[in-house]
C-alpha cells in the first residue's frame, strides 16, 4: 500500500471531499475560499501523484501542477478581494446574507 | 385644343370656388357679410354651367373632336404601377352631355335659389363651400373616363351628400340622418368595387370604353361572368339611387337644407345609379339576366316608394318617396332596354322635380320652417308664383300633356309593353295613376282648401325673395319644354338622335325589334291609357283633398279619408303599412341593429374569451412556469454550490458507469 498511486490518490480524494464540504457547509466567505484552496490542492496532489507514478507524465505533470498553483494564487487574490470588497458594503462575512439578487 | 380646356374647366371651377371659399369663406362673411362669401361659388358655378353648355353644344352637334362617338382627353397618367396604368381624364359623348347639361343647370338655379334660401343661416360660407364641392364630384362623376375616377367622384358625392344632409349638425335628426345615408351608401358602394375590381381583373385596364369592348369581345374569355360583373355595378346604382332595399336613407335625407334635397337627393346625385347602368349599357346588354333583375327592382321600387307617399304628411318626404318611385321607373326602363327613355325621364325628373322641391322649399320659407301639410293650406293666394310653378311641376310629373313628364313616362310604359314586359307596364301604369294621385294631394292639403297654419303666423305668410322666385321661374319653363324639344316627334325626338350612338348597339343586341311607332294603333292606345290613369289620379285626388283651380272648385273631405283608410281590414292594414313605410325601419333595425348586434356582441365575445384567451393563456401558462421556477433562484451562494456539486457528480458518475460497461 505505501509508495503505491492508490495511496495518493485515495489523500487527493479525500483532500477534494474535504473542501467540497467545507465550501458547501460553511457560511463564512473566508472559510469558504480556504475550503477551494483545499479542493486545488487536492486535484494538485493527484496531478503530481499521476506525474510521478507514470513516466510518460513525468514532465506534463509538474507543469500542470505548477500552472494550478499559479492560478490558484490568481484566484485567491481575486476572491479574497472580492470577498472584501463585499464585507465593506454588507458589513458581514456570511454570504446567505449576501441575497440582493434574490427576487 | 379649345375643347379640352373647355372639358377640364367645367370641374376646375366649383373645386377653385370650393378651396378658395373653404379657406376665406368665414372671414368674408365676417367682414363683408353672406353676399360677398357666395359671390364666389356662384360665380364659378355659373362659368362652370356657360362651359358645360358649350362642350354640351359641341358633343351633341357632333362637332370636331368630339364627333358621334365622343371624345376622349387624358390629362396625366395617375396610377403607373406596372400592368396597372389609371389615367386621370375625361370622355364627352351623348350620354355625358345630357348629363352635363342637366347637373349644370340645375346646379346653377339651386346656388342662385340659395342665396334667398340661406340668407338666415349663419353658416352660409360652409353651405355653399359643400355645394360648389358637391358640383365638383358630380361634374366629374359624368366625365371620368376610368373607372377609377368615377369610384373616387361616386364616393365624393357621397361624402357631400353627407356632409350637406347633416350640414344642421347640431340637429340630432340630421346628423343621423346624414349618417345613415353614408353608410346605407357605403352597403352599395362595396359592390360596386368590386365590380370596378371585377372588370379589372377581365379585362387589364380600368379605362371604361376600353374595358367595356374587352368585356363583350366576342370569344373573350372572362374570370367572372358578365352577369356578375353587371349586377355588381348595379348594386352600387341600387345604393346611389337608393333603389329597393337600399332606399331608406333617401327620405330621411330630407333632414337637409332643401335646395341641397332638390340639388342632390332629387334632380343630380340621385341620378348617378342610372347614368352609371346607361354608361355601362354593352355590359348589361350582354347579361340580360342582370337587365331582368334591374327592370324588377327598378318597379318594385315605383310602385313600393310611391304607396308610401300616398300617407306622408311632411311635404319634402311626399316628394322624397316621388323620386325613389320615379328612380324606379327609370331602372326599369334601363331594365326593359329602354335606354333613351330611361335618360330621356332622368333628364325631365331632373328639371321638375328640382324644381317641386325648390318649391317646396318656397312653402316651408312662407310659413316660417313648417313642413308638416296637416298645418298648411289654402296657400295659393299668398304665395302665388311658387304656387304657379309648383302646379306646372305637379301637371309635370303626373304625366299631363304636353308636359315634361308625360313624354318621358310615356316612352318608358310605351316601350315596355312593346319590348314584352307587359308585368312592368301594368305596375308602371297603376303607379302612373298612383303619383298624379298623391302629386295632387300634396297639392290640395298645401294651397288649396281652408288654411290650418297657426294664426299666429298667417299675417306674416309671404312670397319669397326674387333671388328664389328666379330659379323657380327659369326650372318651370323646361319643366314645360323639355318633353316636347327633346321628345318630338313620337318615336323619333332629338335626344334619340343624340342617344343614338351611345345605345345603338345595345338596343340591336337586345332583339326587340324597334317597332313602328303607330300614333293611331298602340301607341296612341297607350298614351291615351296612361293620361287616363294620371287624370283619374288627379280626379280622385282633388275629390279627397280638394281644389281651386279656375272653375274647379271641391271641398276637402277629411272625412272621407278615414273612412276609406278603415273601411275594412285590408284597407287599414295597407293604410298603416303606407304610413310606417312598410316597416322598412323597423325591419332595418330589426335585422341590423337588434339580430346583427347580437351577432357582432357574440363575435365579440368569441374574440375576447376564445380568440384573446387563448392568447393570454399561452402567456399565463409562462409566466406561472416562470414563477415556479424562481424559487429555485434562492439567492443562496451555498445552494448554487450544492447544484453545482451534485451536478458534478451525476456527471461524473453517469460518466463511470458508461465507461464502465
Amino acid at each position: 500500500m505505501t509508495n503505491s498511486l492508490d495511496a495518493y490518490l485515495i489523500l487527493s480524494a479525500l483532500l477534494f471531499c474535504i473542501g467540497t464540504f467545507g465550501f458547501l457547509a460553511r457560511r463564512n466567505a473566508i472559510s469558504m475560499l480556504m475550503s477551494i484552496e483545499l479542493m486545488l490542492n487536492g486535484v494538485n496532489l493527484a496531478i503530481v501523484a499521476f506525474g510521478a507514478f507514470n513516466p510518460h507524465l513525468r514532465e506534463q505533470g509538474s507543469i500542470i501542477a505548477l500552472i494550478v498553483i499559479a492560478v490558484a494564487a490568481g484566484e485567491a487574490t481575486v476572491g479574497l478581494a472580492i470577498v472584501m470588497a463585499i464585507f465593506r458594503n454588507r458589513r458581514t462575512p456570511l454570504v446567505d446574507e449576501y441575497d440582493s439578487m434574490r427576487q | 385644343m379649345p375643347y379640352d380646356a373647355l372639358i377640364a374647366i367645367i370641374p376646375a371651377l366649383p373645386i377653385a370656388g370650393f378651396v378658395f371659399t373653404a379657406l376665406a369663406g368665414r372671414r368674408l362673411q365676417a367682414s363683408y357679410g353672406r353676399n360677398a362669401a357666395s359671390a364666389v361659388p356662384i360665380a364659378v358655378v355659373i362659368l362652370s354651367w356657360l362651359a358645360g353648355m358649350a362642350v354640351a353644344y359641341g358633343a351633341l352637334t357632333h362637332a370636331d373632336p368630339f364627333g358621334a362617338t365622343g371624345h376622349a382627353m387624358t390629362l396625366w397618367r395617375w396610377i403607373p404601377a406596372g400592368a396597372f396604368q389609371v389615367d386621370a381624364g375625361f370622355f364627352v359623348d351623348g350620354l355625358t352631355a345630357c348629363l352635363l347639361i342637366v347637373v349644370t343647370t340645375i346646379g346653377m338655379l339651386v346656388h342662385i335659389y340659395s342665396i334667398g334660401y340661406m340668407s338666415h343661416d349663419p353658416g352660409t360660407w360652409r353651405f355653399f363651400a359643400y355645394l360648389n364641392l358637391f358640383m365638383t364630384s358630380m361634374l366629374v362623376l359624368v366625365l371620368a373616363s376610368s373607372w377609377l375616377v368615377v369610384f373616387v367622384a361616386w364616393e365624393l358625392v357621397g361624402l357631400s351628400s353627407y356632409l350637406l344632409i347633416g350640414f344642421w349638425y347640431r340637429k340630432r335628426s340630421a346628423a343621423l340622418a346624414s349618417k345613415k345615408a353614408f353608410i346605407v351608401n357605403r352597403v352599395g358602394d362595396v359592390g360596386f368595387a368590386l365590380g370596378i375590381m371585377a372588370i379589372f381583373v377581365n379585362t387589364g385596364t380600368l379605362d371604361i370604353r376600353t374595358s367595356i369592348e374587352r368585356l363583350i369581345a366576342p370569344g373573350a374569355v372572362l374570370t367572372v361572368p358578365i352577369v356578375v360583373v353587371a349586377l355588381l355595378v348595379f348594386s352600387g346604382a341600387m345604393g346611389k339611387s337608393a333603389q329597393f332595399p337600399l332606399h331608406v336613407w333617401l327620405p330621411d335625407a330630407m333632414e337637409g337644407p332643401t335646395p341641397v334635397s332638390a340639388l342632390i337627393h332629387a334632380a343630380t346625385m340621385v341620378n348617378a345609379g342610372v347614368y352609371l347602368v346607361a354608361r355601362a349599357n354593352p355590359i348589361f346588354g350582354h347579361a340580360q339576366g342582370a337587365m331582368l333583375v334591374v327592370a324588377a327592382i327598378g318597379i318594385f321600387t315605383a310602385i313600393l316608394a310611391a304607396s308610401i307617399a300616398f300617407t306622408q304628411t311632411d311635404i319634402k318626404r311626399v316628394l322624397a318617396y316621388s323620386t325613389l318611385s320615379q328612380l324606379g321607373y327609370m331602372f326599369a326602363a334601363l331594365g326593359v332596354g329602354a335606354w333613351t327613355a330611361a335618360i330621356f325621364h332622368l333628364m325631365a325628373h331632373g328639371f321638375f322635380k328640382g324644381l317641386l322641391f325648390l318649391d317646396s322649399g318656397s312653402v316651408i320659407h312662407a310659413v316660417h320652417e313648417e313642413q308638416d301639410m296637416r298645418r298648411m293650406g289654402g296657400l295659393w293666394r299668398k304665395i302665388p308664383i311658387t304656387y304657379g310653378t309648383m302646379l306646372i311641376g305637379s301637371l309635370a310629373i303626373a304625366g299631363i300633356p304636353p308636359l315634361a313628364g308625360f313624354f318621358s313616362k310615356d316612352e318608358i310604359l310605351g316601350e315596355a309593353f312593346k319590348n314584352g314586359f307587359l308585368v312592368v307596364w301594368a305596375v308602371g301604369f297603376v303607379v302612373a295613376g298612383m303619383t298624379a294621385f298623391y302629386m295632387f294631394r300634396l297639392m290640395g292639403m298645401t294651397f288649396w282648401g281652408p288654411s290650418h297654419v297657426d294664426p299666429a303666423i298667417e299675417p306674416t305668410i309671404h312670397e319669397s325673395p326674387r333671388s328664389m322666385t328666379v330659379s323657380l321661374v327659369l326650372l318651370a319653363i323646361p319643366s314645360v319644354l323639355i318633353g316636347m324639344v327633346l321628345g318630338l316627334p313620337f318615336g323619333g325626338g332629338l335626344l334619340k338622335t343624340w342617344l343614338e350612338p351611345v345605345f345603338g348597339e345595345t338596343v340591336a343586341l337586345s332583339g326587340h325589334a324597334e317597332a313602328g311607332f303607330a300614333l293611331f294603333g298602340i301607341d296612341g292606345a297607350l298614351i291615351i291609357a296612361s293620361v287616363a290613369v294620371a287624370t283619374l289620379g288627379i280626379v280622385v285626388a282633388w275629390r279627397f283633398f280638394g281644389i281651386e283651380l279656375g272653375p274647379l272648385r271641391s271641398e276637402p273631405r277629411p272625412k272621407a279619408v278615414v273612412a276609406i283608410a278603415e273601411a275594412n281590414g285590408a284597407t287599414r292594414f295597407l293604410y298603416r303599412a303606407s304610413l310606417n313605410k312598410w316597416w322598412f325601419d323597423e325591419l332595418n333595425d330589426l335585422l341590423f341593429i337588434r339580430i346583427g348586434g347580437r351577432l357582432a356582441m357574440a363575435a365579440w365575445w368569441f374574440d375576447r374569451n376564445v380568440v384573446d384567451g387563448t392568447v393570454n393563456g399561452i402567456g399565463s401558462v409562462a409566466v406561472g412556469f416562470g414563477r415556479g421556477l424562481r424559487r429555485v433562484q434562492t439567492g443562496r451562494v451555498q445552494n448554487y454550490a450544492l447544484g453545482i456539486a451534485i451536478g458534478l457528480i451525476v456527471m461524473a458518475g453517469s460518466y463511470l458507469v458508461i465507461a464502465g460497461r
